[in-house]
């Protein structure tokens, strides 16, 4: 949804304005009897919200409600696999998959009834009943939401929202009360690591960075998100840009930096523009600029729009694309902190990373600290997806199991199947079988078992997946996404996916699969970047979980999920055929053949496109 | 400050100029650790990563290409760790079955242990060292070579593939292009190509001898030490 920036508001030049500004958009907000808040994130704007929220418009404007009902239409909630949602305050009335046609009851009923409409609620698949408050579902009840929360609370594109939501707050407190040193301190007690995927302490990043050598010193925050499945990031950008931004300035006053850039895909054009407003309202309002709220902090931040490069998420690539120069990682054994964009100190840290500067600066390191695990403090967002009922962005302390996120958050598989497998991190993080869910999520752990925690995707698959073919998958993401600089990630990949292929068609040996690992190996050891580095995964912990696959491809030739064109076989079911001829008219190979009601599947003619699986109604089409 | 750093580089004490590459202070000390990218004089890509090393700090030890890596006081350095070994002979085949028709690609897979190549073998013309690249970019200032596309698309390219007036003829990248000298019983033909393995004297002392460099001029002057044409 694009919106055009408000009218231009006063500039604020010092701390009480803006609590004088903040305690005004309260007010305002007061004035209404009820606050209806629609999601129209980038999920939510795919099924269809936008035409809801004009409809709604509409209907309130008809029966002259404008004045009583404020409609907030907000960034991601989260619960996508519901949307479009919709969430009716005081109440906190919950409801789901809202179409137009819905409005003119939830108007009558709901709005000027009190009364909810009993078909619109979440239905919970466990205890089969209807939930009619958003803060009684499983899904919701069982996170922990400290930045996700806030996408509810604010319109992305009014920062007064924001500051009626004590925005900002975490800056003045940073600028009034707290030297860099000590917000670094902070920061750094608070155990907060870089969310983008290496886990690095943030503290320790910004004292490296304080410390370097060289002026001006640049903040970065980056937005280039590139893993299939994952948009944490896409929706804390969308949905609530200026907590971002406030991390930045937090940011940008303990480092003594000047200039900032945000560096986001430009296939997130609502990210971008959100962002967009989110600066230049900011810029209007005077926190943005030369000296903000009367300190001697100046800072500016301009908007980078990336090319589509997975490997432009990668940091030292980003640097250099943000030069305008091909996105190529450089060896990181100077660090960036010292020599980054422009050769000079830079600092870059993720969306996530910085959207939670605000709340350890407002609630203190010890409050942040006391949630998570030893060594991974906080919460967490990952994005659920793949074979799992709800899937859609999950906040989660550090620590929690797969399994709870799993089952009890996720709600399990989505088609009674049985989950096999998850894999966290991105298309480079591990697979992890179903035995290991009780693993704590946390940095160290999933690194020990063979994955990551990576930025924070997670893919779930059933039994029906093939692990070797999840394996292959990954490896064509990321051979199409390696930048090709050096030679391991360059070539070992392409002979990786090479023996792969030999495998999933029949032509696998024992000395082909450890020469498969020892590739993998020489991969992960020998990379020039994280992309190449961490590369491998799939395979390697799908060769470490799931040996018995690949055995079964390489000696018996056989795939047991049944994915693998060149190694399975249809037949037909003679106890369950009825004769009914469906797959015969259905093959668009001539492969199926009858002579005396008896049907048979040719196997040389048949492609195995499985159209006649589909075509039967008595599942009598058996795959091997 | 002083202008020399001393480090340890296998066990042995090195000196080397501040601000110069483990690569350069090691060879300088003639301990070899083959490479294939890397020219003095030229920017450090650490593109083939053949030169990679363990570098110990604090008892953890973390692998990183010796050609991007600066000398500090005090560093300790393992070039030749199984680990090491191990990764680098598989890269050096990895390198011989991609472009088997090198003479310095090929002297490079016998000095790291290369004795059997089991990739099946693509014959290309270009490994993308980038020495023609940056020699023509660094050192003649011209820039009529540079990569084009990302991933398995990138190739070295004129511009717009068309020789360029500001070229200069130099010839330098032919000069230094790994691909130019062909293994010594003359090119390989598609679908004969072997590991050529021919040199005895290298391939000893590839085995008895792992830090030597004496004479040894792998991925400089790309020279086979016993069949000298």
């Amino acid at each position: 949804m694009l919106k055009k920036s408000k009218n231009i508001m006063k500039t604020i030049t010092n701390t009480n304005d803006l609590r004088k500004l903040s305690e005004k958009s309260k007010e305002e907000n007061k004035k209404y009897d009820k606050i209806v808040t629609l999601c129209a994130g980038t999920g939510c704007c795919a099924s269809g919200c936008l035409p809801v929220i004009t409809s709604l418009r509409e209907e309130l404007e008809r029966k002259n409600l404008t004045q009583n009902v404020k409609i907030r239409t907000t960034g991601c909630h989260g619960f996508c696999e519901q949307g479009p949602l919709m969430v009716i305050e005081p109440g906190n009335i919950f409801y789901c998959h809202v179409k137009p046609e819905d409005v003119s009851r939830i108007v009558s009923q709901t709005l000027e009834q009190d009364k909810v409409v009993e078909d619109l609620l979440y239905m919970d698949s466990i205890s089969n009943k209807k939930i009619p408050y958003e803060a009684d579902i499983p899904f919701y009840k069982l996170q922990d939401r400290i930045v996700l929360i806030q996408n509810k609370l604010v319109d992305p594109c009014n920062i007064n929202d924001y500051i009626a939501n004590a925005g900002y707050s975490a800056l003045t407190k940073a600028l009034t009360t707290m030297n860099p040193g000590e917000i670094i301190e902070e920061i750094k007690k608070s155990g907060l690591r870089g969310r983008g995927g290496g886990g690095f302490p943030t503290g320790k990043k910004w004292e490296f960075c304080r410390k370097a050598k060289g002026n001006p010193k640049y903040v970065i925050c980056n937005a280039d998100e590139g893993d299939p499945g994952a948009y944490m990031d896409r929706s804390i950008l969308e949905g609530n840009p200026h907590a971002v931004i406030e991390g930045m300035l937090i940011g940008a006053f303990a480092i003594e930096a000047e200039h900032g850039y945000i560096y986001v895909r430009n296939e997130y054009p609502l990210a971008v523009n959100h962002a967009k407003i989110a600066i230049q309202q900011a810029e209007e309002l005077g926190l943005l600029g030369k000296n903000i709220l009367g300190s001697k902090l100046s800072f500016d931040i301009k908007i980078a729009r990336g090319g589509g490069a997975f490997v432009c998420g990668e940091s030292s690539a980003l640097m250099v694309s943000l030069e305008g120069k091909v996105g190529e990682p450089r060896p990181k054994d100077i660090h960036t902190t010292e020599k980054g964009f422009m050769d000079l100190p830079t600092n870059l840290n993720n969306v996530e990373t910085w959207a939670n500067i605000p709340f350890i600066i407002n609630k203190g390191a010890s409050w942040f600290a006391s949630k998570g695990t030893a060594k991974s403090k906080g919460t967490k967002i990952f994005a659920l997806t793949g074979q799992i009922k709800n899937t859609g962005l999950v906040e989660v302390p550090m620590g929690i199991s797969l399994r709870k996120i799993i089952y009890d958050i996720g709600g399990g598989a989505s088609n009674g199947k049985k989950i096999k497998a998850v894999q966290t991190g991105g298309p480079s993080g591990g697979c992890l079988p179903e035995k290991l869910f009780d693993l704590p999520v946390d940095f160290e752990a999933l690194a020990e078992a063979g994955s990551m925690v990576g930025s924070g995707g997670m893919v779930v698959m059933d039994e029906s997946t093939c692990m070797v073919d999840v394996a292959r998958y990954f490896l064509e993401f990321l051979i199409d996404e390696s930048c090709g600089k050096c030679v391991p990630c360059r070539v070992g990949l392409s002979r990786m996916l090479e023996i792969i292929n030999d495998i999933t068609e029949g032509r696998g040996t024992e000395e082909k699969l450890n020469l498969l690992e020892e590739t993998a190996q020489t991969v992960s050891i020998a990379s020039l970047c994280a992309l190449g580095k961490t590369a491998p995964n799939p395979v390697l912990s799908t060769i470490k979980y799931f040996r018995s696959e690949y055995e079964a491809h390489i000696e018996e030739k056989r795939c047991p999920a049944g994915v693998c064109r060149e190694l399975i076989h249809y037949s037909i079911n003679k106890d369950k055929c009825k004769s009914c001829g469906a797959c015969l008219k259905a093959c668009p190979h001539n492969a199926i053949s009858v002579k005396e009601k008896v049907y048979i599947i040719n196997d040389e003619a048949c492609q195995k496109c499985g159209i006649c699986k589909e075509s039967c109604k008595f599942n009598a089409i058996d795959i091997k | 400050m002083s202008e020399y750093v001393t480090l340890t580089i296998n066990g042995a004490k090195v000196k080397a100029p501040r601000g110069s590459s483990v690569l350069d202070a090691a060879l300088d000390y003639g301990i070899c650790i083959p490479h294939l990218c890397h020219m003095r004089d030229l920017t450090p890509i650490g593109a083939c990563r053949l030169c990679i090393v363990e570098v110990v700090t604090n008892g953890k030890s973390k692998v990183t290409a010796s050609c991007t890596l600066d000398v500090q006081e005090g560093m300790v350095i393992l070039a030749h760790t199984e680990k090491i070994l191990k990764a680098r002979k598989n890269i050096a085949e990895m390198l011989v079955a991609q472009a088997p028709n090198s003479r310095a690609i090929q002297d490079i897979a016998l000095k790291c242990g290369v004795k059997q190549v089991r990739y099946p073998f693509r014959n290309d013309n270009c490994v993308l060292c980038g020495r023609c690249v940056r020699a023509c970019t660094e050192i003649w200032q011209s820039k009529s070579l540079g990569f084009v596309g990302r991933g398995k698309e990138r190739h070295v390219a004129l511009p717009f593939d068309k020789r360029p007036e500001f070229c200069k003829r130099c010839n330098a990248c032919i000069d230094l292009c790994p691909m130019t000298i062909t293994p010594c019983p003359g090119p390989m033909k598609k679908g004969e190509e072997a590991l050529c393995g021919l040199c005895e004297s290298q391939l000893s002392m590839a085995q008895d001898m792992q830090d030597s460099c004496v004479d040894c001029r792998l991925g400089e002057g790309f020279d086979c030490v016993r069949k000298k044409p």
